[in-house]
C-alpha cells in the first residue's frame, strides 16, 4: 500500500522503515529537515521536508493515491489537521493520528479521527500488565476498550458450561482449544481439565474475568 | 454591543481585545487550552457573536475554529493565518467565516506602493 507518514521522529521513522521493509510505498514528511537522518541509507521510501498540512507537499508525497495516512507529529493540532485534510480533501481510506494530551481526546473524537499511542492507551496497558499478569491480551480493539485474552481454565471449573462464563456486555467466550484443536464452543459445552479458552473482555471487566479464573465468582 | 471572544495571547490578540473594548464591545480573552471543550464554554461561547482565533499556530487556529463552530454555532468566526501557504485551508469546511492573513495583507500593500 502507499502510506504517507507525517512526522519522522522515533515512531514515524520506525514505522516508515518497517513498512518499507514489508514492500509498502512510503512517503515521510517532517518539518525538520534533519529528521531524515533517522532513516537508514537503504530506506527505499521518500522523505519530504516541509509542513505536513501543505497541500502541495501532501500531493508531492502522493496523497491522491495514498491508501493510508498516519499523523505522528508532536503536536495534536497538526495531527488533527493533517488527518482531516487527508480524509476530507483527499478521501484517504485509512487515517490514524497520534493523540498526546488526553485532554484533547474529545476533540479527536468529535472530528471522527482514530487515535493511536495515546497516554490513556499506555496507562490502560500498564495497569493491565501490572494487575493481571496471567491475562496477557493477545489483541486489543478500538482504543483498547475491548481485549482478546486467552487462559487455561482452572480445575474448579471442570464440568461447568461455557455459558456460565459469559457476562453480557462484559465477557464472552469466543474460542476453545482442547487437546491442541481449536473450535467455537456451544454455550452448553462442558469444560474439561486442560481446556484453554479465548475471551473477548471489556477493559473494565478484566478484573472480573480474573476473579472467575481465580475461583472467586463475583 | 457585540460579544467577542478572543483566542491567543500576548501581542496581536491582546491588542485586538483592547481595541474592541475601547470600541464598546464585550470582550473575553481565553485563558486555558482552547482545544478542551470547557474552556470556550466558560468564556461564554454559547452567547458569543464573534470568535477571533488569533494564535500563532495555524493548526491550532483551524482546530479551534472548527470545534467552536460545531459545538457552539458561533455566528462569525475570524481566524488568523500565519503562513500564507495555509490560506486555502481557512474556509467554511474548518468553520472559518473570514480569515486575516497579516503577511498577505502586508505584501499586497507593499506591491501597491507606487
Amino acid at each position: 500500500m502507499h502510506v504517507v507518514i507525517i512526522g519522522c521522529g522515533r515512531t514515524g521513522s520506525a514505522l516508515a522503515v518497517r513498512m518499507d521493509g514489508e514492500g509498502d510505498q512510503v512517503s515521510v514528511i517532517d518539518i525538520d529537515n534533519t529528521a531524515r537522518s533517522r532513516l537508514p541509507t537503504g530506506f527505499g521510501g521518500a522523505f519530504l521536508h516541509g509542513n505536513g498540512i501543505h497541500t502541495q507537499l501532501l500531493e508531492a508525497a502522493g496523497i491522491q493515491h495514498a491508501e493510508a495516512l498516519v499523523a505522528l507529529t508532536a503536536n495534536d493540532s497538526a495531527n488533527i489537521v493533517a488527518a482531516r485534510v487527508a480524509r476530507h480533501a483527499y478521501q484517504v481510506p485509512r487515517v490514524l493520528a497520534r493523540l498526546h494530551d488526553p485532554a484533547h481526546a474529545q476533540a479527536y473524537h468529535e472530528l471522527g479521527i482514530a487515535t493511536i499511542g495515546s497516554v490513556q492507551t499506555t496507562v490502560n496497558r500498564v495497569v493491565q500488565v501490572l494487575h493481571h499478569l496471567t491475562l496477557e491480551p493477545h489483541q486489543t480493539f478500538g482504543n483498547d476498550e475491548t481485549l482478546l485474552v486467552r487462559s487455561r481454565i482452572p480445575d474448579y471449573l471442570d464440568g461447568r458450561q461455557v455459558a456460565e462464563l459469559n457476562v453480557p456486555g462484559e465477557i464472552g467466550v469466543v474460542e476453545l482449544t482442547r487437546q491442541g484443536h481449536s473450535r467455537i464452543p456451544e454455550p452448553t459445552t462442558p469444560l474439561e481439565p486442560g481446556d484453554v479458552l479465548s475471551f473477548i473482555v471489556a477493559a473494565g471487566s478484566i478484573g472480573r474475568l480474573h476473579s472467575f479464573l481465580d475461583g472467586k465468582w463475583s | 454591543m457585540t460579544r467577542v471572544i478572543v483566542v491567543g495571547g500576548a501581542g496581536l490578540p491582546d491588542q485586538v481585545a483592547a481595541a474592541l473594548r475601547n470600541a464598546g464591545d464585550e470582550v473575553t480573552v481565553i485563558t486555558g487550552d482552547p482545544l478542551v471543550p470547557a474552556t470556550l464554554e466558560t468564556a461564554g461561547a454559547l452567547k458569543a457573536d464573534v470568535l477571533a482565533v488569533l494564535t500563532q499556530s495555524d493548526e491550532d487556529n483551524l482546530v479551534i475554529s472548527l470545534l467552536a463552530k460545531r459545538r457552539f454555532q458561533i455566528p462569525r468566526i475570524v481566524a488568523r493565518v500565519n503562513d500564507p501557504a495555509n490560506e486555502a485551508l481557512f474556509d467554511s469546511s474548518w468553520g472559518v467565516d473570514a480569515l486575516v492573513s497579516p503577511a498577505t495583507t502586508l505584501v499586497s500593500m507593499i506591491k501597491a506602493t507606487p
